[in-house]
Formats: structure tokens, C-alpha cells, sequence
């Protein structure tokens, strides 16, 4: 149902519309937020140095409530400060981030932000259903977050595994464990940095469809940092190029739900970015 | 495969044959008059031995007075050291002010301070406590730092982007993760803690499994003191079989550590 009214969203013409970053473009088309709990971010010239080498220099980024956008970029470019910064595990040297959540209820009801790493870093000695709680730390009684996190394993299809280590898992199964420990606090914003750079195509195609999956049913704001321009396209609904600490290209990616892999349109639009990526490096 | 009994059966009685056969090479040459029991006892004899003075109530009294020695002495080193442990991995303040302290005195043998224990304390109960707890300080110390240090910082990071508070970070991330470390450092304590006790006992004592080896000395009960010899051998690997449990029981989610 959710996806249907998705469809009928999305624009008829297919072509994606590019701009240059700097003036802060028009919120894109927000999926049906049914529950209307995404976070809004927007970063006023933000800038980020260490030890005296900026990494991030004067960057302005709008992200609307409940949008899935994708960073790319080349190793070094600034995108994992930016995420960083943005969750506020950095402190900016400069400029300042505003997060706006959910205006309606009161304030302790104001729903997380949440990070999903590179690696699962799940407890090794805690079982996998107390790995999901941590993710509600602090939040109900005992019996409550065990509840709740078992309903978010079912969500990721590992129900059976609750009782298990994590060592007894598969790495794409340890990820979709941190992927419900992530999601079992509702958070408003999803930070998602190169979560499935480790695993095999296979396992990351399905996680990369069971991520849009909740995403769309859940209505968060996702923030994906990648390498993988094809994984950007495949679940962004718009993609920003960082560059030298600065958004070079913000590109919407307006093609319809669910995305067939191996689209035209896609594979155009990665192609551009990735002329772009290997343009901007003068010799290689 | 599934192990059959027989295979099971091996893995049980293969540790032991080792010493079954030297015990056994040992009565035979005792036996043959190879070797002089005035200098090694034949095993029958110990066995003797270790029967009368268990008839007697001798070696239980001594056996339970060093007992409680060494395990009151672990407790007090033990505790001091880990909770210092606890401190200096925690606080960059505690270990500034205290860990060049603990290093120096580390290198001092703890059994060199004997002379000096007697006249603080004469040879009472104090004397072998103090030593016993100061042997067993440094190991549980060192290896309680060192987990600490060693947790892995990525896991503290993600405790506390998902909202640990300190209590919870510390009792769900750096305990657990410092652990099979601290293992380590009880296991070494252990030994220690024996170690020092017997050195304690044999030197100044009027009761325990050391005492009891010295008397037997002057009376020349080769025997006896053989027998306590062995009593030391048992003990120690006594605590190091609980230790393990503990071990196995505790760190169940390391697949270093199943079953084994």
C-alpha cells in the first residue's frame, strides 16, 4: 500500500535534475511519512579540522524530514566527518548543525538519532536479543525492551537467532543485528556509514532492500555515507558528491519504487557521478 | 563424528599417564634399592605417611590453617589490586598519581621483604596475610589495568552514541570486555598466592603445610615432607581447575573458551 502511493508520487519524467550544491535545494519529495517522525538536519557553513587540515570547509546542507540521501566521495573526502559531525560524535571547528525533530509532543518523546558503523560492533559477550536492547538503553522496563527488541530481530528476520553470540553469526547477519539494534528505538534519523562495505554482493543487495524496506515504512531521515556510487543510486532518492570537504554535485535521483536493478536511468545517473568522481581527480 | 565413549575415555586418561608412569618408575626404583629412601621415599611410603597424619587430624588441621591464610591474604591483595586496577583504567588522574608508585615497588620481590615482615610482625598470622596479599596484588593488578586499557574503544563509542549511561557503559562494555584478561591476572595470583604462603610458612610459621614440612625436616620423615610437596602440587592444580570453570562459565560467548 505504502509503496503504491509511492508510485503514484513519483514524477513522470525520469530524467535526474542536477544542480550546483551551495544555495540549499527544495526539499525533495518526502516518502508517505506515516508516522511523521523523521529528523530534519540543516548545517550552516560547517567546518571541521584536524590538527590544522580542514576536511570539512564551509559546507551548507539542507536534509528535509524523512528523505533517504546518499554521500559519495572518494576515501578521504570528508564524507565520514560529515556523518560524524552530524550525530555529533565531532565537534564542529566551526559553522553549526541544527536538528529539528517532530514538533508535535513533548520533549521526552523526541525520537533518537541512531548510527549504524562500518562494522556490526555488537557486544561479543552479550546474546544477540540483549545486543538489540542496548539500543533502547535507558528507555522502559526490562521485560519492555526485551519485547520490543525481539519484535525488531522478527523485523530483520532473525528471530530464531535471539538466543544466539554474536560470534555464531554471519557477518551479513551480524549487520542486520546492528541494523535492528539501530531501529528498535523509532529513531527520527538514521545514519548509515558504508554499513554494508564488508559484506558479499549477495548478502548486500538484501540488505539494501531490507533497509529501503523499513525506511519507507518507518519514515525516518536516512543519511548513507558510501563508496558504492551503484548503492547510492539504488536507494537515494538524492545523492550529494563531496568533494574536498565541500558538496561539488546534488543530484536527484527521481525514479520510482521499488528499483529495478540494472535500470537505464540508474545506471546513467551512476555513470554521471562516477565521470564526475573520476574527473575531479587530475591524475590518478 | 560423533566421539564414541572410547574416544572419551582416551581423552580423560591421556593427561594422566604421564604421571602415573613416573609415579610408577619411581616405586620400582625405590623398590629395586636403585634409590636410597633416605633421600626419595618410595610412594607406598608417602601414601603411609599421608594416612597416618590424616588419622591423626595433623594434616587437616594444617592443611585448613594454610588454606585460610592464603585465601584471606588473596582476598585483601586481590581486592586492593583490583580495585586500583579498576581505578587507574578508569581515571587518568588515579594513574598518574599512582602507577609509577606500583611499578617501582612491583620490582621489588615481595618474598625479599620477609626479613623485615618478622620484625613488623613477628611470624603471626599478620606476617604471612601481608606477604600473601602483597604477592597477589601486582598480577591482579597488571592484568585489571590492561583489560581495562584494552577494551576495544569502538564498542565504548557505540555504548555511548546509543545512550549508555556511565554505570551501564562500564557493567555492559569495559567489565565484560576487560575480563578474560583479569582471568589471566587471577590465574598468575593464584599461583603466587601458594608460592608465597609455603615460602612464608617454611620460614616462620607454628602451624600449616610449610610448618609441617619443616618439622618433618628435623626429624628427618623424608616421607612427610614429600607428602607435603605433593600437597602443594594438588593444591595448585586444585585452583587452577576452578579457575577454568570459572573461566568457561563466564566468558561462555568466547568461542576461545567453549568447551575445550
Amino acid at each position: 500500500m505504502l509503496l503504491d502511493a509511492l508510485r503514484r508520487e513519483a514524477p513522470t519524467d525520469l530524467v535526474p535534475e542536477t544542480r550546483v550544491a551551495d544555495a540549499p535545494p527544495a526539499p525533495a519529495p518526502r516518502p508517505t511519512d506515516a508516522t511523521g517522525r523523521g529528523i530534519a538536519v540543516t548545517a550552516r557553513d560547517l567546518r571541521k579540522s584536524f590538527d590544522g587540515h580542514a576536511v570539512i570547509e564551509g559546507l551548507d546542507l539542507y536534509l528535509p524530514a524523512g528523505g533517504f540521501t546518499a554521500v559519495v566521495g572518494r576515501s578521504g573526502c570528508g564524507k565520514s566527518t560529515l556523518l560524524r559531525l552530524i550525530l555529533g560524535l565531532e565537534t564542529p571547528t566551526g559553522g553549526r548543525i541544527v536538528l529539528e525533530g517532530p514538533q508535535a509532543g513533548p520533549r521526552r518523546s523526541e525520537p533518537p538519532k541512531r548510527i549504524m558503523f562500518q562494522e556490526p560492533r555488537l557486544l561479543p559477550w552479550a546474546r544477540v536479543v540483549d545486543n538489540v536492547a542496548v539500543g533502547l538503553s535507558g528507555h522502559g522496563s526490562r521485560a519492555e525492551r526485551r519485547e520490543r527488541a525481539l519484535a525488531a530481530l522478527a523485523e530483520v528476520g532473525l528471530a530464531d537467532k535471539a538466543g544466539q553470540w554474536p560470534a555464531t553469526l554471519s557477518g551479513g547477519q551480524r549487520q542486520r543485528v546492528a541494523l535492528a539494534r539501530a531501529l528498535v528505538s523509532r529513531p527520527g534519523l538514521l545514519a548509515l556509514d558504508e554499513p554494508l562495505g564488508a559484506l558479499d554482493a549477495l548478502t548486500r543487495i538484501g540488505m539494501q532492500d531490507l533497509i529501503e524496506r523499513i525506511w519507507l515504512s518507518q519514515g525516518f531521515t536516512a543519511l548513507l555515507v558510501t563508496h558504492d556510487v551503484a548503492e547510492a543510486v539504488a536507494l537515494a532518492d538524492r545523492i550529494l558528491v563531496v568533494e574536498a570537504g565541500r558538496i561539488a554535485l546534488d543530484l536527484r535521483v527521481d525514479v520510482p519504487r521499488p528499483r529495478r536493478r540494472g535500470d537505464p536511468d540508474l545506471a546513467r545517473l551512476e555513470g554521471r557521478i562516477l565521470d564526475h568522481l573520476l574527473g575531479a581527480q587530475p591524475t590518478l | 563424528m560423533r566421539p564414541t565413549a572410547l574416544d572419551r575415555l582416551r581423552d580423560t586418561a591421556v593427561p594422566w599417564l604421564l604421571p602415573v608412569a613416573i609415579l610408577l618408575g619411581w616405586q620400582a626404583a625405590v623398590s629395586a634399592g636403585l634409590v636410597s629412601n633416605r633421600f626419595m621415599p618410595a610412594p607406598l611410603d608417602v601414601v603411609r605417611a599421608g594416612w597416618e597424619a590424616g588419622r591423626t587430624g595433623e594434616l587437616w588441621t594444617n592443611l585448613w590453617v594454610s588454606t585460610l591464610r592464603a585465601l584471606s591474604g588473596f582476598a585483601v591483595g586481590g581486592g586492593i589490586g583490583f580495585a586500583l586496577g579498576l581505578a587507574n583504567g578508569l581515571s587518568r588522574l588515579s594513574e598518574q598519581l599512582t602507577d609509577t608508585s606500583v611499578q617501582m615497588v612491583r620490582n621489588v620481590p615481595h618474598l625479599s621483604l620477609i626479613p623485615l615482615v618478622i620484625l613488623w610482625f613477628g611470624i603471626g598470622e599478620e606476617a604471612k596475610l601481608f606477604l600473601v596479599a602483597l604477592g597477589v596484588f601486582f598480577p591482579i593488578y597488571a592484568n585489571t589495568l590492561h583489560g581495562i586499557r584494552s577494551v576495544d574503544p569502538a564498542l565504548v563509542e557505540m555504548g555511548r552514541v546509543y545512550g549508555m549511561s556511565r554505570t551501564e557503559l562500564f557493567t555492559k562494555v569495559v567489565l565484560p570486555g576487560a575480563l578474560p584478561s583479569i582471568f589471566v591476572g587471577l590465574r598468575y595470583a593464584l599461583g603466587i598466592m601458594w608460592l608465597t604462603l609455603i615460602v612464608a610458612e617454611t620460614i616462620s610459621a607454628s602451624s600449616g603445610l610449610g610448618y609441617m614440612a619443616m618439622q618433618a625436616r628435623e626429624f628427618m620423615l623424608v616421607d612427610v615432607v614429600v607428602l607435603a610437596i605433593l600437597i602443594y602440587a594438588a593444591l595448585g592444580k586444585l585452583a587452577d581447575a576452578l579457575t577454568r570453570q570459572l573461566e568457561r562459565a563466564c566468558l561462555a560467548w568466547n568461542p576461545a573458551y567453549r568447551s575445550a
